[in-house]
């Protein structure tokens, strides 16, 4: 898919107009690379709980983000298959070819891979997750609210019964102190083990400047997403 | 009375649930009945963690009431020897994935519904499964699988059961987004959207 004609076809969408649809886990990622010329949109994050109401959500800002750019970069990956379906009319689309955003964390699909293999029972934990209340801990804290702490407690422990370890990813990001100290925090009341995981931004590098190779899935306008695009032989 | 059991396992009063559940056995109800109310109150709340008024966590907490009251339950059924199993179903959680939340609601409908359901577990490899297959019998298998980095492990486990020469078991797969798309993909039987799907599914073939 990525002959030589097509390469130079994509130099010209590098630097054509852009404009990031992320969510508000990836954005944080993303906003210190972004040039300034490149626009971005964020969306809410609880949207993943529901991937029928985040794949109408993220239809929707396609369709108004192709008004205003030509080349839309989104900060998703399959996502529970929310993106399949997706369609663009105008704009050409960029998706990384991921599972889901750990492997954006982590810089590849084959990191990700790596993890997953090495300890499935992981609970991962990321500055951006934190930030949006996405914890055992602050499930606990709304939980303790409404049947009290022992109750949430045994809720919390059955939810995380097959889980041993907690990977917190570092993605060397401002104040990952306070951060590495909030899922250290969360591995202990939860009896996992803590480990810190290195992240990368290599994918995320490749996505707001390429090249956007096989890691990446990229939409030619009047183009829909299958499942398939994202099978990997 | 059974109607108060469905409204306790519904509004989560898990004491409540257990006691009226013990009062209504000593009263003479049909344990079978009890099971139906369970699997009532199992759909109202499945209605309701859909719809986004209640949460995962209530979700877990309803799952371990009707373990508790199954556990109640079975015992009389048992003695009574009302209950005839259909079939037999291996269930687990593919390699990779430890989701188990929505497998266990699955177990539990195949289970008051008539299977004799072998639960494997979470993160089960492909072997394990072609070995409960071949040491139980078993005629169906269910793959759970959330993520979708489970789907190649539940097409690797197809696999397997084919290429132990299972051919007349019958598979089915589900959990998360997992569509008619997912299916051919992993070259399962059948898909399921929830557990009654599951245990239609298990039925037609038994
Ligand atoms: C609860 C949950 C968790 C819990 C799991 C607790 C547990 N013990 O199971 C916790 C918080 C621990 C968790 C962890 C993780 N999760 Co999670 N989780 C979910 C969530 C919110 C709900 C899943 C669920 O249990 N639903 C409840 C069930 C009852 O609902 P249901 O699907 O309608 O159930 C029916 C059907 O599925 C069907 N069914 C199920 N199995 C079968 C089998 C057969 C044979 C049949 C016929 C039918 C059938 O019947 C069920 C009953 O009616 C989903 C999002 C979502 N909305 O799906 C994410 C989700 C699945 N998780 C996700 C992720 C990324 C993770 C983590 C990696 C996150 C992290 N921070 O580390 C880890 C996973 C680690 C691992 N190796 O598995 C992603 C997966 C994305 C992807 N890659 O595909 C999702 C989609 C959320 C998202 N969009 O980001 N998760």
């Amino acid at each position: 898919m990525n002959n030589f004609s097509e390469a130079n076809q994509w130099d010209y969408l590098y630097t054509a107009r852009r404009r990031v649809i992320a969510c508000a886990t990836v954005i944080e990622e993303l906003l210190p690379l972004l040039p300034e010329d490149v626009a971005s949109e964020t969306l809410d994050f609880g949207l993943h709980l529901h991937p029928d109401d985040l794949k109408r959500a993220l239809q929707e800002k396609i369709n108004e983000a192709s008004q205003h750019a030509d080349v839309l970069l989104l900060g998703y990956g399959l996502c529970s298959m929310a993106v399949v379906g997706l369609h663009t009319t105008t704009a050409h689309v960029v998706i990384p070819r991921v599972d889901d955003c750990i492997a954006i964390f982590l810089g590849s699909c084959n990191a990700y891979k790596e993890q997953a293999k090495k300890e499935p029972g992981t609970y991962y934990l990321t500055k951006g997750w934190i930030e949006v209340g996405d914890s055992p801990f602050e499930e606990y804290k709304r939980l303790s609210e409404k049947f009290g702490e022992l109750k949430a407690g045994r809720i919390i422990r059955l939810m995380l019964k097959n889980y041993t370890r907690l990977g917190f990813i570092n993605t060397g990001q401002y104040e990952i102190e306070r951060y590495r100290e909030y899922a250290r925090k969360t591995a202990d009341k939860f009896n996992l083990r803590f480990e810190e995981i290195d992240g990368s931004p290599a994918l995320v590098k490749k996505m707001v400047f390429g090249p956007w190779n096989e890691e990446f899935l990229v939409m030619k306008p009047g183009q829909t997403v299958k499942y398939t695009d994202f099978v990997k032989p | 009375m059974s109607k108060e059991l469905i409204d306790a396992i519904v509004d989560m009063r898990e004491e409540d649930a257990v006691k009226i559940t013990a009062q209504l056995l000593d009263g003479g109800t049909d344990p079978l009945v009890v099971l139906d109310a369970c699997r009532e109150a199992m759909g109202v709340i499945g209605m309701r963690f859909e719809t986004g008024e209640s949460f995962i966590s209530e979700l877990i907490l309803a799952g371990e009431i009707l373990s508790q009251i199954s556990a109640i339950v079975k015992p009389r059924i048992q003695k009574g020897g009302a209950e005839k199993k259909i079939g037999k179903v291996i269930l687990g959680t593919v390699q990779g994935d430890i989701h188990d939340i929505a497998k266990d609601i699955v177990g539990f409908m195949l289970d008051v519904n008539g299977f004799e359901v072998t639960n494997l577990g979470v993160d089960v490899p492909p072997a394990k499964f072609v070995e409960a297959v071949k040491s139980s019998g078993a005629k169906i298998v269910g793959l759970s699988g959330f993520l979708t980095l489970a789907f190649d492990p539940m097409k690797d486990t197809v696999a397997a059961i084919k290429a132990a020469g299972l051919n007349e078991v019958k598979i089915m797969i589900g959990g998360g987004q997992i569509d008619e798309n997912i299916r051919q993909y992993t070259g399962a039987d059948a898909y399921g959207k929830d557990a009654m799907a599951a245990v239609a599914l298990a039925k037609s073939w038994s």
